[in-house]
């Protein structure tokens, strides 16, 4: 481009041409460069740090910091020592239905791993596999010896509650909501523009606002509690309660999002496929079930990984709205951690936090590869 | 095979009469109600707390402890002493976060669609193949880097330039021998899986690195962190928005002579802009409200306007509600004016391409 | 046209002063239409007059502004697309993408209530129909251009439906492909004996393959007969410009005392009715050049092509252009001036103003 400009010195033509054929020659690296850069001094270091320190008992010192390797101890202490209860939860004994459960999931995960080795065989495969299996089984364990068996579970049941239950609500809600929106009806534009809103408002605003409308005696939806005779009762008293207020909090926030990328794909598919099922005589739960779930699938699963992806790191709004309570109820495994730090206790913070990545690696990538992957290739079929 | 012809009969059923469509493009009545008493009821869902948040910036101390009031003028007498303080008195310090919080929001937002859509059409159209040892070697310079700042104390300054030093000679002289290679596949998964992780687990070694660097509470630190945070998204995002161009398009402008920095200002990014609208406006919100690295990246110079609501109930009088809802409120306004500025794009590049996978 | 092969006596559909608007753009207007039981109805007219907007109508996907649609004796004007029992061919195909050929072509009578067993034993028939049986288990992208056709056919047949309809399936297929399908639908249309209305804009594949051609324009109904009707008595100017290819000449002229008149011609008239102004109009394969001042009148050759099969001759006459089919070995040198004759009963009169064919006759 510099070359035919008419000003110019012909060795200045010359020089500027040498610099933009340089540039041009170099734009691969340059194009991607800024990313992998940000990337590994912002999210590879801090990995690498924050592994460091999860090893180590870390102590703050005036103006500076020391730090003494402590080897598995971090982790020890989460699973077996003093801090078991607030991560795992309380042991003591499993219920005949605890038993139960357990078997029969370890059973069904022995079946699936051996109906595996049957299909096709490939060593990744094959060791990926066993990491799934061994964490799932690791949690039907874990979720038979606390909640089934009566004992309360720590903070690594309390975020997959919030993940589990959380997801699966956006998605039912969001969904029903872009179905909604997909029929023919008048100002939709308005419902659309309405139904984004809750995205916008920042999560700390979320929490206080539920706890404004939560409360029992001073909230809008008082007379209504004393008129049913629940006036004393408090949300934030009752473990079960008070998670489910914050799983309602976290959905109102990020149905919206479900519900915008199901009805961009909702509209997206072709509008010919379902006035044939329709010429062909299908009824509107057929066409639902054969032309437009199908096609909504891949979507669908990637939306839901995204949200799988950020259920993990909730920690706003338990923090605002019960900051943990009652008790360690409602504390999810980043609260968790953001508590260690906060009594300076960085080696458990990282450890914690290390926890919780590796429980979201597994169940992400898991998702990824039996769910996301299957929709995507049946998408593509 | 024998057809059997549905009847079509003239006199609908009243089950049929209320919940089938009497015509294509139609509504029964049945399903009509049902349709819209469901948007209707989420509508309220939606905006009720908004109005809860909104009235009650207008109420004193009073109105909210005494019970719930929900009408102003019937039930109570709006007050703007909320506002008065946060905006004529103490105008300050809410002036303050709210332009840290822009500044901070649009800074961040614009780098990282910039550095994200570079590297997401770099992925999509150039193919990358690093060597798998020469990665290798990176990470083991790095870590033999931090090893020894760690226990010989060298100032990571120096440790970090001769780990890379040494690395750089190491991918000039040995780096030719390895052959196996990885591809864009992998580059694309590495940097979106970034997103898997929780900012709480690399937040205490980046809150470390400020106080080395004497950048803690600066909006630079700030910028840089949600810049990366929200790196993988737009990566994400645009990746396959990117894709889904024709190359012809690129090719002919290649062969026009454009170079490729022109191919992709002029023909790849405004064919892009509903996907780059539709980020732009996610990742700004995700910006705008984030707060759990801003308690930690910032004390009172950078401080953020997430952090000024959590600030009202930091005093000794408890909750302020009443101040509270006003800064909720002033911090919606612009991100609806954004959204609203930006809608006609947004279902359009929201679908992200994921159908292709 | 009625078969004795048909399980089911074939289905009258009658559309009555169907009206349609989008907006304010009137996109059919008071269509009438009344298609005999087992009749291969095609509708032909250039881009964007309205055909697929009325077979829309047909199938229940577009409300009708106006008018009536019966089949056999049910009105359906209203009803529900799943109610009419009628198949339809998208010109897209519209295929399920995440369903197998299989899994297309019994969808159905899947959503009937079939049972599984009938409805592998229908596949399967109606497969071998359409020469698909070899690749039932493939999915619609790896299926070229014409087998996806045929899938579609297939899933509008297997339902053995009371009326078809068909827009432009063959639009998207290569020549020698379409020439294929054309034969294969015609002798499909014909074993199975139902009441089909097919869309196109290609008067070949509407010559061929109808009983009977409509024929519209802007929303209109030009003209309905059968595809000679059509062709040997056009009823006005656009239906004798549009069928025929090369298209019927015209020549603007006067007529007046009997005798039609233009620059270098004239020609005597009977019964000559319309206005004044008037249009001559002659088929290319019915003229033919001879020497000068042998024939009707005398014009300018101005190029000649070879196709192969013939020869094309284009005249220059005053303002207007002529053009003749003649044998392939005919050699016409340019610029020189030649005569050209017809017979006088293949000669058509047309109302300048109107458009409309005069009864008038060369004489
Ligand atoms: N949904 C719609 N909204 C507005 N206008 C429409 C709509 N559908 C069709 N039209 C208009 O109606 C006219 C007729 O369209 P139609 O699709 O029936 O044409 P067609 O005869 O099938 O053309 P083609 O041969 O190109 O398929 C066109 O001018 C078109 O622009
Ligand atoms: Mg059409």
């Amino acid at each position: 481009m510099s070359t035919v400009g008419k000003q110019g010195t012909p060795s200045r033509r010359a020089r500027t041409h040498r610099i933009s054929e340089w540039l041009d020659r170099q734009s691969s690296t340059l194009f991607i460069t800024p990313a992998v850069v940000l990337i590994l001094v912002f999210s590879l270091f801090p990995l690498v740090a924050s592994l460091i320190i999860a090893f180590s008992r870390f102590r703050l010192r005036a103006g500076s910091y020391q730090v003494r390797w402590v080897g598995f101890k971090n982790f020890e202490k989460q699973f077996f020592g003093s801090e078991q209860f607030h991560f795992l939860g309380t042991f003591k004994g499993m219920s005949v239905l605890g038993w139960v459960v357990a078997t029969v999931a370890g059973v069904l995960i022995l079946y699936w791993l051996y109906r595996y080795c049957r299909q096709k065989f490939w060593w990744l495969g094959f060791i990926g596999r066993i990491i799934s299996a061994l964490m799932a089984f690791g949690l039907v364990l874990l979720f038979s010896a606390t909640l089934l068996s009566g004992h309360q579970f720590g903070t690594l049941g309390v975020t997959l509650f919030y993940v589990f239950v959380g997801c699966s609500l956006q998605f039912a809600i969001g969904l029903g909501l872009a179905l909604l929106c997909a029929q023919p009806i008048r100002g939709r534009t308005f419902f659309r523009v309405v139904f984004f809103l809750p995205l916008m408002i920042t999560p700390i605003g979320i929490g206080y606002a539920f706890r404004m409308l939560a409360d029992t005696t001073k909230g809008p939806f008082s007379p209504a509690w004393q008129w049913v005779g629940l006036g004393d009762f408090a949300w934030s008293t009752d473990p079960w309660a008070a998670r489910l207020f914050i799983v309602i909090g976290d959905s109102w926030q990020w149905i919206p999002f479900v519900f915008i990328i199901l009805l961009a794909a909702l509209e997206n598919i072709p509008k010919d496929h379902r006035e044939a099922a329709e010429v062909d005589g299908a009824s509107g739960w057929q066409i639902f079930r054969e032309i437009t779930w199908p096609q909504l699938l891949p979507v669908a699963a990637t939306v839901m990984l995204i949200r799988l992806i950020e259920a993990f790191k909730l920690v706003d709004l338990p923090n605002i709205m019960t900051a943990g309570g009652p008790g360690i109820a409602t504390e999810s495994m980043s609260l968790h951690s953001y508590f260690a730090w906060r009594s300076l206790d960085l080696g458990q913070s990282a450890a914690i936090a290390y926890l919780l990545l590796i429980t979201t690696v597994v169940i992400c990538v898991s998702f990824f590869n039996y769910v996301v992957l299957g929709r995507l290739r049946q998408g593509n079929a | 095979m024998t057809a059997v012809r549905k009847k079509i009969s003239r006199r609908r059923t009243p089950l049929q009469w209320l919940f089938e469509a009497p015509s294509i493009g139609k509504m029964a009545p049945g399903t009509a109600v049902f349709v819209y008493g469901l948007l209707l009821f989420w509508t309220l869902v939606v905006l009720f707390p908004l109005y809860w948040v909104l009235i009650t910036s207008f109420k004193t101390a009073l109105d909210v402890n005494n019970g719930p009031v929900f009408l102003p003028w019937v039930d109570f007498t709006p007050s703007l002493h909320a506002w008065r303080e946060l905006l004529v008195i103490d105008y300050e310090d809410t002036l303050r976060s709210y332009i840290n919080s822009i500044v901070i929001a649009t800074l961040s937002t614009a780098l990282c669609v910039a550095v994200g859509s570079m590297a997401a059409y770099a992925l999509a159209r150039i193919t990358y193949k690093p060597k798998f040892g020469n990665i290798l070697l990176f990470v083991l310079a790095m870590l033999g880097g931090c090893y020894v700042v760690w226990k010989a104390g060298v100032d990571w300054k120096i440790a970090m330039t001769a780990a890379f030093a040494i690395w750089f000679f190491l991918l000039k002289s040995v780096g030719r021998f390895f052959k196996k290679s990885v591809g864009n596949g992998d580059i694309l998964f590495w940097m979106i899986s970034q997103r898997i992780l929780p900012p709480i687990v690399t937040v205490v070694p980046i809150y470390m690195m400020f106080q080395n660097l004497k950048m803690l509470d600066t909006h630079l630190a700030l910028i840089l962190t949600y810049t990366v945070v929200n790196l993988p998204i737009v990566v994400w995002l645009l990746y396959d928005f990117i894709s889904g161009i024709p190359i012809e398009l690129e090719e002919s402008a290649q062969l026009d002579g454009a170079s490729r920095f022109r191919t992709f200002w002029e023909i790849v990014l405004p064919l892009a802009k509903p996907g780059l609208a539709a980020t732009t406006l996610l990742v700004l919100i995700l910006a705008w409200n984030e707060y759990i690295l801003a308690v930690f990246l910032s004390t009172s110079n950078a401080q953020t306007i997430p952090i000024l609501v959590a600030a009202m109930n930091a005093g000794e009088r408890g909750i302020l509600w009443w101040s509270m809802c006003v800064v909720i409120i002033i911090m919606i306004i612009p991100v609806v004016f954004m959204a609203i500025l930006l809608q006609r794009f947004i279902s359009k590049g929201v679908l992200l391409g994921a159908v292709k996978g | 046209m009625q078969n004795p092969t048909s399980e089911q006596s074939a289905q009258r559909l009658t559309l009555h002063a169907l009206n349609k608007s989008f907006g304010l753009v009137h996109v059919v207007k008071d269509l009438s239409l009344d298609i005999h039981p087992g009749e291969f109805l095609v509708l032909l007219g250039p881009s964007g007059c309205g055909k697929t907007t009325a077979l829309r109508m047909i199938a229940g996907l577009e409300t009708v502004d106006s008018g009536t649609i019966t089949l056999g004796d049910e009105d359906i004007t209203h009803s529900l697309p799943k109610y009419r029992d009628i198949a339809m061919v998208f010109q897209s195909y519209a295929l399920y993408p995440h369903k197998t050929v299989f899994e297309n072509m019994g969808f159905p009578l899947k959503v009937s209530g079939y049972s599984p067993d009938e409805v592998k034993e229908a596949v399967h028939e109606t497969a071998a129909q359409v020469h698909m049986t070899d690749y039932l288990e493939r999915y619609p992208r790896e299926l070229s251009g014409g087998q996806r056709q045929r899938v579609a056919l297939g899933r509008a047949m297997i339902r053995r439906p009371s009326a078809f309809l068909m827009d432009e399936p063959l639009s998207n297929l290569d020549a020698k492909l379409r020439g294929h399908m054309r034969a294969e639908l015609k002798r499909m249309q014909h074993d199975l004996g139902t009441t089909t209305v097919y869309v196109t804009h290609d008067q070949i594949e509407a010559m061929t393959l109808a009983h009977r051609v409509a024929i519209m324009n802007h929303g209109v109904l030009q003209q309905l007969g059968t595809p000679a009707e059509v062709y040997d008595e056009p009823a006005n100017l656009f239906v004798a410009g549009f069928m025929g290819s090369p298209p019927m000449n015209f020549v603007k002229g006067a007529v007046d005392n009997n005798r039609f008149t233009a620059t270098g011609l004239a020609l005597p008239v009977t019964q000559y009715t319309g206005g004044s102004e008037a249009i001559l109009g002659f088929r290319p394969e019915d003229a033919e050049v001879v020497a000068a001042d042998a024939g009707l009148f005398n014009a300018h050759v101005f190029t000649s092509e070879q196709t192969g099969e013939y020869t094309l001759v284009t005249l220059e006459l005053n303002d207007d252009t002529v053009t003749i089919k003649m044998p392939r070995e005919f050699n016409a040198t340019i610029r020189d001036t030649v005569g050209v004759r017809f017979p006088v009963n293949k000669g058509f009169l047309f109302d300048a103003t109107t458009g409309d064919r005069n009864t008038g006759q060369l004489s």
